[in-house]
């Protein structure tokens, strides 16, 4: 039920996502300036795309000059790992109704994730209250990243400093998964991919086919281990 | 660097905003509480590495970088080691990209 208790406890548990987004909001709109977004766009992919590292990467690769199929397969690539947030979702909304549910996939973000399933494991916790920590959230990160557009037209941050800005997020993104053997697999035969895909003149897909090549090493890997335990 | 139009801006951002939306929407749908396949689940969970790592390299590596010298092509290399050390003991976006910032600034001045 939409009550005032849910929406001040939805409010409560989201506090410290809306605090974050706005740490990292308002220089990812400083950086999506950099290469020429304006306010109204940033505020459109904040409202229908919603999502951190994606509005890092298209920043960044445009920087790089990659090509724009190039951007959108491996933006999306990345995206993909939402599907394990959704499926994870799915048994606390079978009582919901199909447009709240809609509305709460719709909006699930990496940080809400774990909120959310953090209160739902918890008990108590409703798909409403579920769907108010991703407005209150997605709220603050659009107002954010708005506030770093007009920062970022403001100041007019040199471009090499703006790119190692977004390499600095990434890195942080990258130490800090779970390391586990075959991440650290996936993570460097990803980082050989792309220096081989550059190599051999594929500078434009080597973002996208260095990761594909991760990934499927990590598979190869894990293939392997598995094998050797039997 | 030219900067994105409207045009080349609607591509990206519908085509990738459409992907977005059916990898949050339909697992939920579509399984009805069963879940993804375990090899399924294995895979997605080695993309986040696998995708991040490929965007550091994209940024600090290319073929012939040291052919300008050593130190202009490992500044960015010094900068990033200082960027890992931040995020394993903050753990922080916002101090990796402020520690990046300065130590690269740093660094390419000497």
């Amino acid at each position: 039920m939409f009550t005032l208790d849910n929406i001040r406890s939805a409010f409560r548990a989201a506090v410290p996502i809306m605090l974050g987004y706005v740490a990292i909001g308002i220089p990812c709109g400083i950086l999506s300036a950099s290469i020429g977004l304006n306010a109204l766009q940033v505020f459109m992919m904040c409202a229908l795309f919603y999502s951190g590292a994606g509005q890092f990467m298209i920043p960044n690769m445009w920087l790089a000059a990659s090509p724009i199929a190039s951007i959108i397969a491996s933006v999306s690539f990345v995206n993909t790992r939402q599907m394990l947030y959704s499926a994870a979702f799915a048994p606390w909304c079978e009582g919901a109704s199909k447009r709240l549910a809609f509305w709460f996939a719709a909006t699930v973000t990496d940080e809400s994730f774990g909120v959310n399933m953090k209160q739902f494991e918890l008990g108590g916790w409703t798909p409403e209250q579920a769907t108010f920590v991703n407005i209150f959230s997605q709220s603050s990160w659009t107002a954010s990243c708005v506030v770093g557009v007009i920062i970022g037209n403001a100041i007019g941050i040199p471009l090499a400093i703006a790119a190692f800005a977004m390499t600095s997020i990434f890195i942080c993104l990258l130490v800090t998964q779970n390391i586990t053997k075959a991440n650290v697999v996936a993570a460097a035969c990803a980082a050989i991919g792309v220096f081989a895909c550059k190599c051999a003149g594929l500078a434009g897909p080597a973002i996208f086919l260095g990761a594909l090549i991760g990934v499927v090493c990590a598979i190869v890997f894990s293939r392997v281990c598995e094998r050797i335990q039997r | 660097m030219e900067p994105i139009t409207w045009m080349e801006f609607w591509i990206v951002f519908g085509v990738c905003a459409i992907t977005m939306l059916a990898c949050r929407v339909l697992p939920l749908f579509v399984l009805k509480g069963r879940e993804l396949p375990e090899r399924v689940s294995e895979a997605l969970g080695f993309i986040p590495s696998a995708a991040f790592a490929a965007l550091v390299a994209n940024d600090l590596l290319t073929p012939g970088m040291f052919d300008a010298g050593l130190w202009p092509a490992a500044a960015p290399l010094a900068a990033a080691l200082v960027v890992v050390v931040v995020a394993r003991l903050t753990k922080s976006l916002l101090w990796c990209g402020i520690a990046g910032v300065a130590a690269y600034a740093l660094f390419m001045m000497i």
